[in-house]
């Protein structure tokens, strides 16, 4: 894109030259007001989604993950909860989220009381270095949230692999 | 395309928590990738796996396009009774893939 010289008073459409170098200077901002509506979710609102609103507790949950990663594409998660898996008490489900996926709902595991105990274990991608967050849903209504930070070095690219 | 290897104890006691490990072989495919000719490719990946042991579901994975090629999944049950453990995968498409495995109770 490129803008004539000619002076700002002698364009009435469009941003005028001085406007456009003044929007560069504060880019930063402008970018965030012009992405509003494509703008990725934050780990709040997917967690509230999910949730129905509600902001979870924190405590356990153990959300064990490696801190460090060298391949995105399958990344070994285990996540145990605290519950004593009885009919009267125990963990409905457990939704594992990825703030900076394309698809941050990564997967959600039904558990019932005849689980026995709420430890389940599966395989990721992650797409980038990024928060892992395990939201759990306890029969009495609970929610309860583990979040853990996650470096990937070799990202699950989104073309192949 | 599809196998699943599943891991069960041999032999469990009544009332036990036995662990069981499924690992399939699925590419998984999160598709949007060009197919080439212009189009992109769709997605295809298991999407849920249901295990039913002793009259009841016990264990049920939604999968979305984050969770890896090749999935690994370990979850746990209480040992009730000698019996199949049915596993069901559903596939973008419509495909259904099924398959047992024999948990001996003592």
């Amino acid at each position: 894109m490129s803008f004539p010289t000619s002076p700002p008073s002698g364009r009435s459409d469009g941003p005028s030259r001085r406007q456009v170098v003044a929007g560069a200077a504060s880019g930063l901002a402008l970018t965030a007001v012009g992405s509003g509506v494509a703008r990725a979710e934050t780990m709040e609102e997917l967690v509230r989604r999910v949730t129905d609103g509600v902001a979870p507790a924190e405590g356990g949950v153990k959300l064990d993950i490696p801190a460090l990663v060298e391949n995105g594409n399958s990344v070994d998660v285990r996540i145990a909860v605290e519950s004593p898996m009885t009919e009267a008490s125990y963990v409905r489900w457990i939704h594992l989220i990825a703030e900076k996926n394309p698809f941050p709902d990564m997967a959600r595991l039904h558990l019932s009381p005849r689980a026995g105990r709420a430890e389940v274990a599966t395989t990721l991608r992650l797409a980038q270095s990024q928060t892992v967050a395990a939201v759990v849903a306890h029969s009495d209504g609970r929610y309860v949230i583990a979040t853990a930070p996650v470096v990937v070095t070799l990202s699950a690219c989104i073309d192949g692999g | 395309m599809f196998n699943a290897r599943i891991t069960v104890p041999p032999q469990a006691k009544a009332g036990e928590i036995v662990e069981i490990k499924v690992l399939v072989r699925h590419p998984m495919d999160r598709g949007g990738q060009s197919d080439g000719q212009g189009g992109t490719v769709p997605r295809k990946i298991l999407n849920r796996m249901t295990a039913t042991y002793a009259g009841a579901e016990i264990f049920r994975i939604d999968m979305n396009t984050g969770v890896a090629a090749n999935p690994f999944v370990s979850f746990t049950t209480r040992a009730i009774e000698t019996g199949d453990i049915l596993f069901e995968w559903r596939e973008d498409g419509g495909a259904t893939y099924r398959r047992t495995a024999r948990l001996s109770v003592a």
